[in-house]
Order: C-alpha cells, then sequence, then structure tokens
C-alpha cells in the first residue's frame, strides 16, 4: 500500500516537474521571442540608421566635390578674364582647399603651377575616366605634401575657345574635416578609398598606430580575414557598377556590418565597418531590460518557490510530527488496550480459577456439614467430617488472604513491620512447616546454613517466612513424589558490617517452568497450566506477593527453571544486624566454654563463627577421641555438641561416658533423624535441631536448664475465664460464645463497641478477665472502644487484656490495635489455640 | 537563511522604489550642451599591415605611452599614417620629409636619415631642453644632434642584428659566424645543402651589413672622434670606409647567397620574412622588436637567435636612431612637445621597455630581453657596436647608405657605388 502511494507521490512530483518546465518553455519561447523580434527591428532600424548616415556623409561628400568643380570653373573663368593666366596662376597661394594651381596652355604640354615649378599632366591618370561636375578628375596619388590628393581638370575658355586646361589638387585630408567625428560611438571605422586603384586615401584617425588604417582593399580583406569568394565578388560588382554593398562579416572576432558606399558615381567609396553590437545598442539595451525584468521575476518566483517551500516543509514537519505523536499516542493506547484486556482477561481467569478455587473447599464445606448432619451420630465420622472441613476452612482461608495480600499490594499500603528477629526462629518455624509437607509427598527436604554471621537481624520476619514458605511451598507443590528440593541460607560477603547479606536459595527437581512461563512468573494471576500442574491447587499469586515482599525490603529474586529439571529460586536480602549483648546469658548460667565435635569441617566454622561473639570458649574436634583429649573437656567445658549426622551414635556414647555427668551433650542433628532412641537414653544428652543458631542453643539450653523447674503447658487457660467479646456478627458471635464453651470459659456478647464499653464500665471490676473486640463494627468500632476501654477512670481499665479479632490479618492491622491500646491481635476465623497462647503469652507479660 | 531571505526583499523592495521614482525633469532641449573642445596634436607614423587577430606588442607599447600622454594632458592625438604600398610608391622616409616640410602634423617618428635632413633644414624642434631628456644616455646625443640642437628622441635603441635559424645551423654542423669569412663559410654550406638562397633580404635592411664592416674600427677603435674628424674635414673617405662592405654584398650578390631582384623590390620583413619563418631561410637581418613582435620573428617553430653582423672585430650589432621629433613650424607644437616630455619620461620609457622587451635610451630603465636576443643585447652591453646613423657625420649614412645598397642590387659595381659616396662626400665639403 505504501509503495502505491508512493508511486502515486512520484507520479504527481513527476507531472507537477512536467508542467512547471513546460510553463517555463512557454515562459523562455516568448520572452526569446520577443527578444529576438525587438532585435530584428532595431537591426533593421539600425541598418536603416547606418544607411542614412552613410547617404548623408556621401551626400557631404559629394557638395564638396561638387563645389570644388563648381569653384574650379570659376577661377578658370578668372584665369580666363586674366590678361597673362600664366601670371595669375602664380600669383595664386597654396590654401586648405586648393593644394596646388596648375595651367597648362592650350597646344603646350608643360605649364605651369601657383609654385612656380614647371607642370605638365605626367603623373596623373585621369585614364579611368571619372568625373566630378562633368569635369575629368584623376586617379588619386600622394602629393608633394606627403598627403593623398586627387586633381580636377577643367578648360580655360575665353570667348568659347579654349586658351588652355586648368588642374586644380585638392587633398582629401579637406573631405576629413567634414566627416563625422565619433562614427556610431567611435566604434565605427570609415575610409575612403579609391575605386579604381582600390587605395585607401583617407584613413581613421584618433585610434592608435595598428588601428590606423588599411593601405587598400586587399589589405582591409587580409587584415579583416575577409577571404569568401562569393563576397569578394559581390564587392567587385559593386565596386565595378557603382552601387553600394552592405554584408555581415566578423571583424576580429567581433560580428560586423560592412560596408562599401558609392560615392559621386563610384569614383570613390565610404569603406568600414561597424561592429553590430554598436548598431544594435539600443535593441541590446531593451534585451538588457528585458533580461533583467526576466531575471527579477524569476528571483522572485524561485523566492517564493523558496519561501513555499520552507513553509511547506515545516508544516511537513509538524504534520510529520504530529502523525509520530498520533501514532505514539495510538500505540500507547493499543498497548493500554492489550494490557487492559490481558489484565481484564487475568483477573476473568483469576477471577474463573477463584471461582473454581473457592468453590472446591466450599462444596467440600457444605457437602461435608450435610454428610455431617447426616451422620451426626456417629462419632468417628463427625470427627473425619470436621477434619475435612476445617482443611477446606483453612484452604478457603489462605486463599483469601492471599487475595488480600495482592489488593494491599497493588494499592501500595502494604508497611513492613521491622523487629529484631532471630534468623533461627524464621528458618525453624518454616522448616516446621515445611518438613511435614515434603515427606507427606516423600520428597527429600535439605536444609543448609552456611556462613552466616550474625543471626539476630531487624526485619519483618513475618512477611520473612511468607516469602520462604511461598517459595517453599510452591517447591513441594511442584515437585512430584520422591523428589528433592534444597533449601539454602547462604552468608554473603557483607558490604557493610552493619548489614547481613543474605542468600535464600530454594531448589528442586521438579516440573519446572517454560521459558514463556518464566517472563510472568512474577505477575499477578497468573499460574502455570499444564497437564501436570493443573491439579495443583493455588491462587496464582503467590509468586507476586513474593516479588514484591523482596521488593519491598529492597532485595532482588530470580528464578532459573527448565522443564523436567526443576526450578531454582534465589532471594537475596540485606538485613540490618542487630548486635545482641547475651553474654550475661551465657555467664548467668555458667557456660564459660563449649566442645563442637563434628566431621564436617565447614560446619565446625560455621559453628565457630556464630559463638564469635557470645564470649564463650568454643574448641572444635572432629571426633570423639579428639573430643576426649582436648584440654577443655572435662576441665571448664560445659557444654559438648555432636553431630549426629558425621559423628553417630558411637561417639555419643563414647563421649557421654568420657565427660563428667555435670557436661551436657547436645546431639546436632537433622529434623527427622534416626536412630537417636538409645542416644537420648544417656544422662544429660538432649538433641538440637540442625541448622545451628546460638539463639537455638541457647532456647535449648533454657530449655534444659530450666527443665526441672518449667510447668507442663497449660493447655486449659481459657478454663474458668469470663470473657467480655464485642461482635456484631451472630454467627461468629455464635461460634465464638460456642468455642468457648468448649474451652470451658463462659462469654459476654456486646454486638458493637460501645455497648462492649458499656458493659464493662458496669461491670464489677475483675468481672472479666479478658475482652475480645472485633474491630470492623457498627456504632463503635473494636480500636475506638478499645481507646474507650483504656481511658475509663477503672482501676482495671488499663490492666485488663484486649485482644482484637479481625478479619484483616496483616501487619499493619496488628500495629492499629496495639496503637489503639490493645495487648494482641487475633486473625479471624478464629483459632482457639492461637488465642489461648496469646492469653497465655499477656498473661506471662503481666505477670 | 532568514537573513538572505530578508536582504532579498529588502533589496527588490529598493529597486521597486527605485523604479517608481520620478525622473528629474528632463532639458526640453535634448541636444548636450558641453562642448569640451580638446586640444588636439598630429601624430605622423608609418602604419603597419596587421594581421588578422595578431598583437604588434611595439605598436601596442608607444600607443600606450601616448595614451599615457593623452590621460596627463587631455589631449586628443590623432594618427596620421603611411606606408608604401609597393616599391613604386612614395617611400615613408620621402612623405615623411614633405609632411614636415609642408607643416602637415606635429609630431613625427622618423628615420635618421629624414632626422638629418630635416635638422639640418632647422625644420624640428629642439628638444634638449625638455626634462626628460636629461636621463637620456649619450648615445641618443650622439646620433641625434644636429647642429648643437637635439632634434629627434627615441623610445627605444633600435638595434639591428642577423636573426638566424639555429636549427639549420645545427643541422649543417654550423657554427654562429662572426667574420665575413665564417659567414661566406656558412652560406657555401647552406647552398651546398640545398639551400638556394641563405639570406632572405629586402630593400631596406643590407645596409646593416656595410656599417657593420665599415664602421667596426670607427666606433670600437677608441679613436671615434678624430676618425669623424677627418670623415668631416675631408680627410678621410667614406668610400674608403664602405667599400669592404660594398664588396662583401657584392660577393653574396653574385655567388647568389642574396637573390638581388627580390631584393631590390621587397618591403621589410614582407619580402623575406615567410620563407625565414617556414625555415627555408637561415639568415634574415632585423631589428630588435622583430623578436618581439608577432607580427615579425617573435614566434617561431625553430630555435631562433640575434647576433651581430659579421666584422673583423666579430659580431657587430647596428644601432641606427629613429625618433620622434616635433614640426619646428607645425599648428600646435607646443602641445606636441609637452606630449614628447609625457612619452620619453622615464615611467613611459619603463613601460614601453617592458611592454616591448627593448633597450631604453633612458639610462634609469634596464629591462631582461627575450632569450633569443640576448647575444645581440649582451655584445651591446659590452659596449660593442657601430652607429647606423650619425649626426656629427657631414654625410648622412642611414638613407644614403640605403639607397647606393639598391643601387648594388640594380646592378651597380663597387666603384660606382662608391663614388656616389664620394660626390656625397663632395658634395657636403662644399656646402657653404
Amino acid at each position: 500500500m505504501k509503495k502505491i502511494f508512493d508511486k502515486q507521490d512520484k507520479r504527481k512530483s513527476l507531472s507537477l516537474l512536467i508542467s512547471i518546465i513546460m510553463v517555463f518553455c512557454v515562459f523562455g519561447t516568448v520572452v526569446l521571442t520577443v527578444s529576438r523580434q525587438i532585435s530584428r527591428e532595431m537591426s533593421a532600424s539600425a541598418i536603416q540608421n547606418l544607411s542614412e548616415s552613410l547617404d548623408l556623409i556621401q551626400s557631404t561628400i559629394e557638395a564638396i566635390l561638387r563645389n570644388e568643380a563648381e569653384f574650379q570653373t570659376l577661377i578658370a573663368q578668372e584665369v580666363a578674364r586674366a590678361e597673362d593666366p600664366e601670371a595669375y596662376i602664380r600669383t595664386y597661394e597654396r590654401n586648405q582647399t586648393l593644394a596646388k594651381l596648375s595651367l597648362i596652355p592650350a597646344g603646350a604640354t608643360e605649364g605651369v603651377s601657383n609654385n612656380g615649378e614647371p607642370f605638365t599632366e605626367e603623373g596623373l591618370d585621369f585614364s579611368a575616366g571619372g568625373t566630378i561636375s562633368k569635369m575629368p578628375v584623376s586617379q588619386s596619388y600622394v602629393n608633394d605634401m606627403g598627403t593623398w590628393s586627387y586633381t580636377i581638370k577643367c578648360p580655360v575658355e575665353r570667348n568659347g575657345q579654349e586658351i588652355g586646361t586648368l588642374y586644380a589638387e585638392y587633398i582629401y585630408d579637406t573631405i576629413d574635416q567634414s566627416l563625422p567625428d565619433g562614427f556610431y560611438n567611435q566604434q565605427a571605422t570609415l575610409y575612403i578609398m579609391d575605386a579604381e586603384s582600390q587605395r585607401f586615401v583617407l584613413k581613421p584617425k584618433g585610434m592608435g598606430m595598428r588601428s590606423a588604417g588599411h593601405l587598400n582593399l586587399t589589405d582591409f580583406y587580409r587584415a579583416n580575414s575577409i577571404q569568401e569568394p562569393e563576397i569578394q565578388a559581390e564587392v567587385e560588382h559593386c565596386l565595378s557598377t557603382g552601387q553600394n554593398a552592405l554584408f555581415y562579416h566578423d571583424i576580429r572576432s567581433v560580428e560586423a556590418l560592412n560596408y562599401m558606399w558609392a560615392i559621386n558615381n563610384g569614383t570613390v567609396f565610404l569603406v568600414g565597418y561597424v561592429p553590430v553590437a554598436a548598431i544594435q545598442q539600443e535593441g541590446r539595451t531593451v534585451n538588457q531590460n528585458i533580461a533583467i525584468v526576466v531575471a527579477s521575476l524569476l528571483t522572485a518566483f524561485f523566492l517564493c518557490i523558496v519561501l513555499y517551500y520552507r513553509n511547506w516543509r515545516q508544516e511537513d514537519k509538524l504534520r510529520k510530527e504530529r502523525e509520530e505523536e498520533r501514532k505514539l499516542h495510538s500505540q500507547q493506547l493499543a498497548e493500554a488496550l492489550q494490557a487492559a484486556q490481558i489484565a481484564s482477561e487475568s483477573k476473568t481467569t483469576f477471577l474463573s480459577n477463584m471461582s473454581h478455587d473457592i468453590r472446591t473447599p466450599m462444596n467440600a464445606v457444605l457437602g461435608f456439614t450435610t454428610l455431617l448432619a447426616k451422620d451426626a451420630e456417629d462419632p468417628a465420622k463427625v470427627r473425619e467430617y470436621t477434619k475435612k472441613i476445617m482443611a477446606s476452612g483453612q484452604h478457603l482461608l489462605s486463599l483469601i488472604n492471599d487475595i488480600l495480600d495482592v489488593s494491599k499490594i497493588e494499592s501500595g499500603k502494604v508497611v513492613l513491620n521491622l523487629e529484631k528477629f532471630a534468623l533461627n526462629d524464621v528458618i525453624s518455624s518454616v522448616d516446621a512447616i515445611i518438613q511435614p509437607m515434603a515427606k507427606a509427598k516423600g520428597q527429600a527436604f535439605h536444609l543448609e546454613v552456611t556462613d552466616i554471621r550474625h543471626e539476630y537481624l531487624v526485619g519483618d520476619e513475618t512477611r520473612i517466612s511468607q516469602i520462604l514458605i511461598n517459595l517453599l511451598s510452591n517447591a513441594v507443590k511442584y515437585t512430584p513424589e520422591g523428589g528433592s528440593i534444597w533449601f539454602r541460607i547462604i552468608g554473603m560477603k557483607q558490604r557493610s558490617s552493619q548489614y547481613e547479606r543474605i542468600r535464600i536459595e530454594v531448589e528442586d527437581n521438579g516440573y519446572g517452568m517454560t521459558p514463556e512461563y518464566l517472563e510472568t512468573i512474577f505477575d499477578a494471576f497468573t499460574r502455570a497450566e499444564n497437564s501436570t500442574t493443573n491439579k495443583v491447587q493455588g491462587t496464582g499469586l503467590g509468586m507476586a506477593i513474593t516479588k514484591s515482599i523482596v521488593e519491598l525490603m529492597g532485595g532482588t529474586i530470580e528464578v532459573f527453571s527448565e522443564v523436567g529439571r526443576g526450578s531454582l529460586f534465589r532471594v537475596d536480602l540485606e538485613l540490618r544486624v542487630l548486635e545482641e549483648a547475651d553474654r550475661r546469658f551465657w555467664e548467668q548460667r555458667n557456660i564459660s566454654s563449649i566442645l563442637v565435635v563434628s566431621g564436617n569441617p565447614e560446619q565446625q566454622k560455621s559453628i565457630l563463627s556464630l559463638m564469635r561473639d557470645t564470649g564463650v570458649q568454643v574448641d572444635s574436634a572432629p571426633g570423639a577421641d579428639e573430643a576426649l583429649k582436648s584440654p577443655l573437656t572435662g576441665q571448664t567445658c560445659q557444654l559438648v555438641l555432636l553431630d549426629w549426622e558425621s559423628c553417630g551414635p558411637q561417639a555419643a556414647k563414647r563421649l557421654r561416658e568420657g565427660l563428667p555427668e555435670s557436661v551436657s551433650l547436645l546431639l546436632l542433628a537433622e529434623f527427622d533423624a534416626a536412630g537417636m532412641e538409645d542416644a537420648l537414653q544417656l544422662n544429660n544428652t538432649n538433641t538440637l535441631t540442625k541448622p545451628f543458631f546460638v539463639s537455638a542453643l541457647r532456647a535449648k539450653i533454657e530449655e534444659l536448664w530450666n527443665e526441672s523447674a518449667s510447668l507442663p503447658e497449660d493447655t486449659g487457660i481459657l478454663k474458668g475465664m469470663h470473657l467480655l467479646a464485642a461482635e456484631d456478627n451472630e454467627i461468629n458471635a455464635e461460634i465464638l460464645a460456642e468455642l468457648l464453651e468448649i474451652e470451658e470459659a463462659t462469654c459476654e456478647i456486646a454486638a458493637n463497641g460501645l455497648l462492649a464499653v458499656e458493659r464493662f464500665q458496669s461491670s464489677a471490676p475483675g468481672e472479666f478477665d479478658a475482652i475480645l473486640l472485633d474491630v470492623q463494627m457498627p456504632v463503635m468500632n473494636g480500636h475506638e472502644a478499645a481507646r474507650v476501654i483504656r481511658a475509663l477512670e477503672r482501676e482495671d481499665a488499663r490492666s485488663i487484656p484486649i485482644i482484637a479479632m479481625t478479619a484483616n490479618a496483616f501487619a499493619e492491622d496488628e500495629k492499629a490495635a496495639l496503637d489503639a491500646g490493645m495487648d494482641a491481635h487475633v486473625s479471624k476465623p478464629l483459632n482457639m489455640e492461637l488465642l489461648k497462647k496469646v492469653i497465655r503469652q499477656i498473661s506471662r507479660r503481666k505477670d | 537563511m532568514k537573513q538572505w531571505i530578508s536582504a532579498c526583499l529588502s533589496l527588490l523592495t529598493l529597486l521597486s522604489l527605485t523604479a517608481c521614482g520620478s525622473p528629474e525633469d528632463d532639458p526640453k532641449n535634448l541636444i548636450s550642451q558641453s562642448t569640451e573642445e580638446k586640444q588636439i596634436v598630429s601624430l605622423f607614423s608609418p602604419m603597419e599591415k596587421s594581421n588578422p587577430n595578431a598583437e604588434n606588442v611595439a605598436r601596442t607599447a608607444a600607443d600606450l605611452t601616448v595614451a599615457m600622454a593623452e590621460a596627463q594632458l587631455g589631449i586628443r592625438v590623432d594618427y596620421w599614417t603611411y606606408t608604401a604600398e609597393d616599391y613604386q610608391d612614395k617611400t615613408y622616409d620621402e612623405v615623411s620629409l614633405e609632411r614636415v616640410r609642408s607643416n602637415m602634423d606635429d609630431l613625427y617618428l622618423l628615420n635618421p636619415n629624414v632626422i638629418l635632413t630635416l635638422g639640418a633644414e632647422d625644420r624640428l624642434m629642439d628638444l634638449s631642453e625638455l626634462d626628460s631628456a636629461k636621463n637620456l644616455r649619450e648615445i641618443v646625443y650622439t646620433a641625434n644632434t644636429v647642429d648643437g640642437k637635439l632634434v629627434a628622441i627615441p623610445q627605444e635603441v633600435v638595434a639591428y642584428g642577423l636573426f638566424v635559424n639555429v636549427d639549420l645551423f645545427k643541422q649543417y654542423d654550423l657554427e654562429l659566424p662572426n667574420t665575413p669569412e665564417e659567414f661566406l663559410e656558412c652560406c657555401r654550406v647552406f647552398r651546398e645543402n640545398g639551400i638556394e638562397t641563405p639570406i632572405g633580404a629586402n630593400r631596406w635592411w643590407l645596409e646593416t651589413f656595410v656599417f657593420a664592416q665599415a664602421y667596426a674600427d670607427l666606433y670600437n677603435g677608441g679613436n671615434t672622434q678624430a676618425e669623424i674628424a677627418a670623415l668631416n674635414s675631408g680627410g678621410a673617405r667614406y668610400s674608403d670606409y664602405m667599400r669592404p662592405g660594398f664588396e662583401f654584398l657584392r660577393t653574396l650578390i653574385d655567388r647568389g647567397y642574396i637573390d638581388a631582384e627580390k631584393a631590390l623590390v621587397s618591403e621589410a620583413i614582407e619580402g623575406e620574412g615567410a620563407d625565414f619563418l617556414a625555415g627555408k631561410t637561415p639568415i634574415v637581418m632585423a631589428y630588435w622588436d622583430a623578436a618581439n613582435a608577432e607580427t615579425a620573428y617573435g614566434k617561431t617553430d625553430f630555435e631562433m637567435q640575434v647576433i651581430g653582423f659579421p666584422s673583423s672585430r666579430g659580431q657587430m650589432p647596428v644601432i641606427p636612431m629613429t625618433g620622434w621629433a616635433v614640426g619646428a613650424e607645425a599648428e600646435h607644437a607646443e602641445d606636441a612637445m609637452r606630449v614628447m616630455d609625457v612619452i620619453i619620461s622615464d615611467e613611459a620609457l619603463q613601460l614601453f621597455a617592458e611592454t616591448n622587451r627593448v633597450i631604453s635610451p633612458s639610462k634609469n630603465v634596464k629591462v631582461d630581453c627575450v632569450p633569443s636576443l640576448r647575444p645581440l643585447n649582451d655584445r651591446i652591453e659590452e659596449g660593442v657596436y657601430v652607429l647606423g646613423s650619425n649626426a656629427g657625420m657631414n654625410v648622412e649614412q642611414w638613407g644614403n647608405t640605403c639607397l647606393i645598397v639598391r643601387d648594388l642590387l640594380a646592378g651597380a659595381t663597387v666603384d660606382e657605388c662608391m663614388a656616389a659616396f664620394d660626390a656625397l662626400q663632395d658634395a657636403a665639403l662644399n656646402k657653404p
């Protein structure tokens, strides 16, 4: 299509160009025609003008000659009247007109001249037959004055009888005085040529020696390269017949008009040339003016074209820019539309998935509820059904939590809750969740911690856990049974001593992902779709949430995957180090030295590194024998750590036997280490789950040291408690009441915060053991109610535990609750175990 | 670009406004009344037959100085010219004599013999009082002083020499001749090799051979003034000086080295020039300018050199003095004198010499000559030359010798020619 348009454009341009050329051709032709017409007319006019000028000169010269002849006739009459004609002649003085006057008496061959010298006709040639006023005129000759002259003779008659002949010599210089000075602006040359001898007898003057003349006609032809026989023949014809000739011929490379103008019936001729340029001076001036006008018009025209072209170019540029802009906008719009469509499609797909994902557990809940109603009498079935209902409910809850998470992340409302945490706690809790899952699928789960220097860090523990659980649960999900999962925590080289750089790697040898999917894995509402994974349930939001959280923490997440070979997720985080001054812990418990027995040097190194800041002397030995030989053993050592995997039960046994009874032996073992039962029967011997962390060791020591003093877990803490609960939802209120009743606790339900406040106000001190407040309630919400209660002028208003119950399970929700004066936060649906734990913690804190 | 467009538009506007402007009131009488009459000086000179589209630098040089005078003095110089069509016509010398005697013109370019004749008749102005005359070389005064008056001044020291076709000399393994004997030998070799007439001659310049041999010793022997005095007093005879040269010419004619008949009717350069340029004639004689002018020998297809004439003292340049003169009774004699003062000024002579590459008559002007003239120039610079005319001699040399050489060409014997010289000398001695 573009080509067609280009061709059309080219054709149009060509047509336009041809049209312009045609217009110019017509214009040029008109100008040329007019110019030539003018030149022709002016030339004709100039030739006419030249002819008239030459005619005028001819007339002048002929008049001079006639006058001379008449003058001579008068002289002849005078001579005739004179008594002594010869004496009369002698008295005549030479003048400018008449150079010499001579008389030859009739019948004599010699006479006398006015200079007194004898005179004969010898040297004078009258044979040509030229006459002036019927009087014979001689051919031209150079006289004794050194100038060209001619002689006219006339008879001297007395009484009708010829008494002699009067000869008068005239010089051509006399004629010269009557010729125009500066013929055609001195560009024309004017000679007088004697016709018979063809010699130039009068030459132009005042033009420099070289140009000052030609000798004769032949010389004129030669000097001016007039060698064409036809011209010479034509001129010859004119000379012989006494006619005028006018012809064009270049003179010294300049076009000229040459002329031969007959005078006195062709006895003498005016000969010369005029440059055509001089003749056509007016025509040339007109043509020059026409050229100037045409040039001005063309200049103006081209100036207009240039201006138009500039304007057109600017407009074209603007148009192109606008087009580009429009195109860009269109593209952006198209992209936006496409993105919107994709988003819409994704959300549609997501909703479709959600619909399916929510319906499935919901169906299970409803189905099992129906079955529960039917088999209410069968306790085994009831337990089975409730278990399944619980599982479905949990799944539904996680789905809803994920959706809410995404919603929050997308709206930018996620706030990190930065607090001190122990890396060990995170890893332990995650490990505790994932290990059973992996085990259930028969997967090998490997946890490796290397090069960690600091385990007490500042960060959002919950979110970090979320990241790890997301990655690991995905690994478990997308790895078939019998597969392997590696969970690595790697300490990277620190960029600052204030920050610990941690690399978290989750690797599996599961299904893997296609490169196309890898590109969208972190986009919300996507989920790997294939025949293998279709059966895997999930919201498809996990990775989007994970990436968002990692980036919120200033970290990076990468993924490497290959279909059929598994995937590797790598998260790099940089967390601030919290220097925990825990030396007192060890001092209080009189622990000053620890012996590490491990066949794994890496592990030894890791433990030594982690224990570096505790103030405890740590020594290491590769085996039991070496440990027993260690100077620390039995002397100052209070604790021995034995790596179960590298040393085994024999080493434990030997050590126990070799060590004093007071020295505790801790077996450092994997989560699912087998064959430890016998070893644990040994005195003062216990286990510590890998990976090794100081905090874990401290917890274990605390546990061991306080073992005798510790009480069994109080599982019935709610028993006998009287609680005030604010819950606007009747079903939830009923569930709560029922659940508390199961725990043998009683509960008063208020329909909103205000009622709860009033009820508390009206209660006797100590009537309620704790207050449970839903957050979102009509009239007065939970936060407001908590603030009011805390502000009450009652003794127990500040001390009574207030616990928030909310469907919002985010850190910021918990923070908001605490800010409102509440003591803790539990998310709905209410988990009684969690509630008990919270109440227990509050009680301990208060104690 | 915008500036250009603005400038163009401004120009167009200006042109439009100018075109629309009302013209000044025209006078009713359309003929201009300013008739500034320029003073006119008539100049008479020979006219050279011009070739189509050829430049004659010599003429151009003289014209340039005349134009300089016109510009400086506000005078118009009119040229009047004459050249004989053939030998039957009056010669330029004859015509110029008559024109001076008839006071036809103001300023004349004259040959040495005419200068002396007219000087003797007191028909020429004394130019020694001109400011520019003070810069002239002594040789100019020697040649042109008649009865104590400097009657003519040249624009160049015209030196005559032999123009030789060096290629032909080399072809026949010949050295350029120094003496008359060597010259004859060269001619013999040329003739033997098929060059029938080795010397191209005309009716004017054969006398240069005579002068070279006649006066080589007189002008270069260190006793010039005494010898001239002896000639003027009749103590020595011109014929004695002239005889060797005439005999030499006789030999050349007799041996056929010169075509006497042709020479007698040939005008200068016209007669012999074509054969020389065509490489048919190895030797011609001509004046300095001919080597510069394209109209003469300024452009040859062969290597040309100009050497002196053969003499007992080697190659001998011959220097006659042409010159500009002012008619004593000229109508515009005063203006003509002013023109003279300009055209022989150092400035004008510098221009002339630079244009024409000649030896300047001014002591203050020197220019390099064309390579072909160097042999001749070197001799002149050495002070070795003979004068073709000398106003100090009571017998006019240049014109008389020319005429007597013509007699020789016409068949007169050497003795008859010598008798003519004796007659001239006797006439001069018998002058009152």
